[in-house]
């Protein structure tokens, strides 16, 4: 799989606007001066391999949601991490701030995925229910508020100034290019993302044999759903700063993983980030060449891709 | 010596009374059949014992320590807890599953894992999903995934409840005989099958324990005909009695 994810990462960088050949990318990696090598260095090698890592999270947050909600069409924008994004990512847009714009909306989407999965977690508290249920039911109700204000904000802020095109298409999702600096920042949360979701890898397991069996094996079930939501909105907000909101992949991930290494989550959690990456590297490399010299939002190839895998996963459990 | 006693539990939910102050004092060895009508309060009786669900007032001892100060882990390792309905949400193979079981609590050897699969006939198994098992073979990975950690109370909610008459017979059989070094106490439906396998019968109705003796004992009591609302004919057979319920 690693070696897919390779060839996946050499297809991507050699894939774009123009198409650079595999020999003029180990020759823009070897440090050569020219226009077109530099380019690929700055422009397109840290793109990839951005797209890559945020794929990564987004299986891992995938996995964590479909783990703790034991439900294999959860996706990790369940919980109005999306809404939250998209709010923060909105604000960040239209709202003339004097932080710049390209520091602002890595952390407001982050902040909004976060802080909407904090409220939704407050919501089911408050309420009593803090079931899984309860919890998916509140995420419904805030997505839906979060959604409200949004578009209030689009129609309030937008004037000739600010076009609705660049939050539109940041919903759609889209790998933003990033800096040497940023990229390794973006390495280190997700190596921290992995880390923190195998340390719940066991006791995932255990909560998928059903509640009472849970708490008959010792596990704390509501304080353990808690904890494994927070630490999964976190890999999801990451993905979101990053990679704006990219559809399915987080849905469809964990299951191509399961097909291959099978439900336990210890290995699943590294397969589903594997998968991730090679399928949202694919996907940003199609998004990029597809017709040049625009772009397609990535999370259009996405949805376009994962809509129809989504119909005949249901389609099957629906059968059964 | 007592190994688990419950102390005037009582449970509400939502207006009902489930338990109404029940106690129960079990030794360390024996097999106890839990019996009663419908909505009693068996399976809830079974849960606040194993931990699962706290009762509204009231207190369970394991051993001479209070259950609701001990860590998860020693209650986990202590208590086996067979539920009614079992459907793991993941397609796990036999083998997963028992060693999800094994990894609770304190560390299992892998030899004791082995000798586990091994008693229940699970060895061929070892790859086979979940999904693929019949229900007799699905009973019996259930049991050694519970009963891998060799949990001194054994506590089974009905588990055989859905298996034709053979796989029943196996599994209340195999939880009866687990009672002559164990404490196994299992609610039983099939009143015969309470009366034959099992040394001592609880019966409970609406919450409260109203009999609690030796099976040969228990099945001459006409609160046995009040609790479940019919009059019954005791048939003499070779080893023992037959229940054949009439309306009254």
């Amino acid at each position: 799989m690693l070696l897919v994810l390779l060839v996946a990462i050499m297809i991507g960088i050699s894939a774009g606007h123009g198409w650079a050949s595999p020999a003029d990318v180990l020759r823009a990696i070897a440090g050569d001066p020219s226009l077109g090598s530099r380019l690929l260095v700055e422009w397109r090698i840290p793109r990839v391999l951005a797209a890559a890592l945020v794929g990564a999270l987004l299986g891992l947050g995938g996995t964590v949601f479909q783990g703790v909600f034991r439900n294999p069409l959860a996706e990790p924008y369940l919980l109005g991490s999306a809404g939250g994004a998209a709010l923060g990512a909105t604000v960040a847009l239209l709202v003339p701030l004097a932080v710049p714009q390209s520091l602002l909306l890595p952390v407001l989407a982050f902040a909004g995925a976060w802080g909407a999965t904090l409220l939704v977690i407050g919501i089911s508290r408050v309420s009593g229910a803090v079931d899984a249920a309860g919890m998916l039911l509140a995420g419904v109700a805030v997505a839906a508020i979060l959604g409200a204000l949004r578009s209030f904000l689009m129609l309030a802020l937008s004037d000739e100034t600010v076009s609705l095109q660049i939050v539109l298409s940041w919903v759609l999702g889209g790998v933003q290019t990033p800096s040497w600096p940023v990229l390794g920042l973006l390495a280190a949360i997700t190596a921290a993302c992995v880390g923190l979701t195998l340390l719940i890898a066991g006791r995932l397991d255990i909560l998928g044999l059903g509640e009472t069996m849970a708490t008959s094996f010792g596990l704390n079930v509501h304080r353990f759903i808690m904890l494994a939501v927070l630490a999964g909105s976190v890999v999801v907000a990451a993905a979101v700063a990053f990679g704006g909101l990219v559809a399915f992949v987080g849905l469809a991930s964990p299951h191509i993983a399961r097909w291959l290494v099978g439900p336990l989550h210890r290995p699943l959690l590294p397969a589903s980030a594997l998968i991730g990456a090679i399928v949202v590297t694919v996907g940003d490399a199609i998004a990029r060449s597809a017709l040049p010299p625009a772009e397609i939002p990535l999370g259009l190839v996405t949805a376009v891709a994962g809509g129809p895998f989504f119909i005949m996963l249901l389609a099957q459990r629906l059968r059964k | 010596m007592t190994a688990l006693s419950a102390d005037k539990l009582t449970v509400r939910r939502g207006g009902a009374t489930l338990l109404d102050g029940l106690s129960l004092s079990l030794g360390p060895t024996g097999s106890v059949a839990v019996i009663g009508p419908n909505g009693a309060g068996k399976s809830t009786l079974l849960k606040v014992l194993a931990g699962i669900e706290s009762p509204t007032s009231g207190r369970i001892l394991l051993g001479d320590r209070d259950l609701a100060t001990l860590s998860h882990a020693t209650r986990a390792h202590s208590i086996g807890f067979v539920p009614q309905h079992f459907d793991p949400h993941w397609d796990l193979s036999v083998a997963e599953l028992v060693q999800l079981g094994a990894e609770r609590g304190e560390r299992v050897p892998q030899s004791a894992v082995d000798a586990t699969i091994a008693s229940f006939e699970l060895e061929g198994l070892g790859a086979r999903r979940w999904s693929t098992l019949s229900g007799g073979e699905r009973a019996r990975v259930l049991l050694a995934t519970v009963l891998v950690v060799d949990p001194p109370v054994l506590l089974a909610d009905e588990p055989a409840a859905s298996l034709d008459i053979r796989h029943r017979l196996d599994v209340i059989q195999a939880l009866a005989a687990r009672g002559r070094e164990r404490l196994s106490v299992v609610v039983v439906h099939d009143l015969d099958l309470a009366f034959a396998s099992f040394d001592r019968v609880v019966l409970i109705d609406r919450g409260k324990v109203v009999a609690d003796a030796a099976a040969a004992d228990l099945i001459d009591d006409p609160r046995l005909d009040a609790a479940f609302g019919v009059r019954f004919e005791r048939l003499k057979v070779d080893d023992g009695w037959l229940l054949r319920a009439r309306r009254t």
